[in-house]
């Protein structure tokens, strides 16, 4: 017959399971509170880098103040820019707003050419087109799945119409088609934008033969057109102005959490402070039957480490599974982006455990400083 | 084995100082049952305490194998406790969450588990090994101190008024017991009650805290 040794620091947590779980319980709330508000709020910068990720695969370019400018644009683009051009489409632009998960958003309906709008949805890796593509100057668009769950559109439905102020044109623009896509796209036809949308200006639009290039492309053109009257699109425009402005929110941010994580550790050390006032006896026995208070503090610290490591491995689950439940019910059904897994909102919790530990270490260290195992063998300390 | 050269135990108590020893010079035989007898505060658990190195001397030595305690650090006092003696304490104090064969455990290797159930079946705690603490009686709580001071086979055994928080008759059974079993070991037994003290060898007659006489049986 074999026994655990008594003395394990699994055995005292198995035990005294009614004083483990409070500890391992505010662990794992502290770490689901933090993961969740950090995953929740790095939902909306990559929902931005989502929503308008198929501007990862062209340059734009309009004029300021002056429509006229475009196709001097166009041709500066063709004779200056660093890497071969493959393709470069002028579009007409419509606006329509999606929904956010805090509010409405602006979107834009591309007009395009039957050749340009098919050659565009190649590049935005399309796998499949339910429906068609839109007519020749008919109020007709192809929109892609996110946005149909997004705006709660199918084929037949209006993306624009004359009563819709999100998404306002002259007449109902019908959904004849859908493409299968994660990208958010919206496809009207050019000669119907022109007509009927404000104001008349072409957009340009410049597409390098490969990603790598198209980054150069994006580059340069950010360089080349500074101090002109031309406002560039490019994704890592988007991405850097993202970042900057909720640079000022992901500070707020850390002061909540580092405060959170100050609160959390103060009432877990005032947890384990009471607790161990409690095994006085066993600590002065123990003492008195001769382990030294290097096995004692030793020993107490790992059982420490134990539920602390537990706590936290229990919580990432548990907010991995709420998140996971959050992105199922809230976030697909509107074309959310939110990651379930998100390592950097698990990153956040670290210090919670580290934290802990620290006080826990102190506590225990204090306790023993000046512990006297007779005077609690003699009925003096308990 | 154990032998003290005119140990003192002083200390200040709210500003008057008191002397737990005086001078008290003895020696622990090998196999020996010592028995210190003497009135409350007359400072026989002092005693008990210099001699198993719980306490060090504010003068004089204690030394175990030719061993001065006063010259260990507190690690080196500790791992002696844990390897060679072995504590029966006035209450018993036990590990409420673990059972009584776990406690009895405490501070003896695994090796020892084969030893504890012919032990537990010799304590009449066959049947309860599984309990834990606070199913058990005070008298059964003892028992379970008992088996924990022998299981390590120490050199020594102090118990330190072991029969205070029982009735005579489970007093006396758990004196019995610690005598059955300690085998080759010393014996070192603190109490106020002589009657405890009929197996003992020799017996102390402690005064405060000096020793007024020595019994030869």
């Amino acid at each position: 017959m074999k026994i655990r040794s008594p003395l394990s620091a699994d055995v005292y947590l198995r035990r005294n399971i009614g004083k483990t779980i409070p500890l391992v319980a505010v662990i794992v709330l502290a770490v689901l509170l933090i993961s969740s508000i950090v995953a929740l709020l790095n939902s909306i910068p990559l929902s931005i880098r989502t929503i308008y990720s198929s501007t990862a695969e062209y340059l734009g370019v309009t004029p300021r103040g002056d429509t006229s400018q475009t196709p001097l644009y166009i041709e500066d683009m063709k004779q200056n820019a660093p890497v071969p051009i493959e393709r470069m489409v002028v579009c007409r632009a419509s606006g329509c707003m999606v929904r956010s998960i805090v509010g409405p958003w602006p979107f834009v309906v591309l007009g395009l050419n039957r050749e340009d709008a098919e050659f565009y949805l190649k590049r935005q890796k399309v796998e499949k087109l339910i429906g068609r593509m839109p007519e020749s100057g008919k109020p007709e668009a192809v929109i892609s799945e996110p946005v149909a769950r997004n705006l709660k559109l199918k084929l037949g439905s209006n993306l624009q119409s004359p009563t819709n102020p999100d998404g306002y044109s002259p007449f109902p623009v019908k959904v004849v088609g859908i493409a299968q896509t994660d990208r958010w796209l919206m496809i009207g036809d050019i000669d119907y934008q022109k007509a009927n949308h404000f104001p008349p200006v072409d957009l340009a639009m410049a597409y390098a033969a490969t990603p790598d290039d198209q980054r150069k492309l994006d580059a340069w053109a950010v360089k080349h057109f500074k101090g002109k009257r031309a406002q560039i699109y490019t994704f890592a425009q988007l991405d850097k102005d993202t970042s900057k402005n909720f640079a000022v929110l992901y500070a707020i941010l850390n002061v909540i959490i580092a405060t959170l994580v100050v609160v959390i550790t103060l009432m877990m050390g005032l947890l384990i402070n009471i607790y161990q006032g409690q095994r006085l006896i066993e600590f002065g026995l123990l003492q008195a039957l001769g382990f030294t208070k290097r096995q004692l503090i030793r020993r107490t610290i790992l059982e420490s480490a134990w539920f602390i490591a537990i706590g936290w491995i229990l919580g990432i689950g548990m907010a991995y599974l709420a998140l996971l439940g959050v992105k199922a019910k809230l976030m697909n059904p509107n074309a959310w982006a939110l990651l379930a897994f998100d390592k950097m909102a698990f990153a956040y919790t670290v210090p919670v455990p580290i934290a802990i530990l620290i006080v826990a270490t102190f506590t225990v260290l204090l306790r023993f400083r000046k512990f006297d195992p007779v005077g609690v063998v003699e009925r003096r300390l308990v | 084995m154990i032998r003290s050269d005119a140990a003192s135990l002083r200390y200040v108590d709210h500003g008057r100082e008191v002397v737990a020893c005086d001078a008290v010079s003895l020696e622990v035989q090998k196999g020996e049952f010592l028995g210190i007898l003497g009135p409350s505060g007359s400072g026989k658990s002092s005693l008990l305490y210099l001699l198993s190195g719980l306490k060090s001397p504010t003068s004089g030595r204690v030394l175990v194998n030719d061993q001065d305690m006063g010259q260990m650090t507190d690690a080196e006092r500790a791992k002696l406790r844990l390897s060679t003696f072995g504590f029966v304490f006035q209450q018993p104090f036990l590990l409420g969450y673990l059972s009584a064969v776990e406690n009895a455990l405490v501070g003896s290797s695994q090796r020892e588990l084969d030893r504890a159930f012919p032990l537990f079946a010799d304590l009449g705690l066959g049947e309860k090994m599984l309990r834990r603490p606070h199913e058990l009686s005070g008298g059964e709580k003892q028992r379970v101190c008992v088996a924990r001071a022998i299981l390590g086979s120490p050199d020594v055994i102090f118990a330190d008024e072991p029969t205070a928080a029982l009735d005579h008759a489970n007093g006396l059974a758990v004196v019995q017991l610690l005598n059955k079993h300690r085998g080759e070991g010393s014996l070192v037994m603190v109490t106020h009650d002589p009657t405890m003290l009929e197996a003992a060898d020799r017996v102390l007659h402690l005064h405060e805290g000096r020793v007024e006489r020595v019994e030869t049986r």
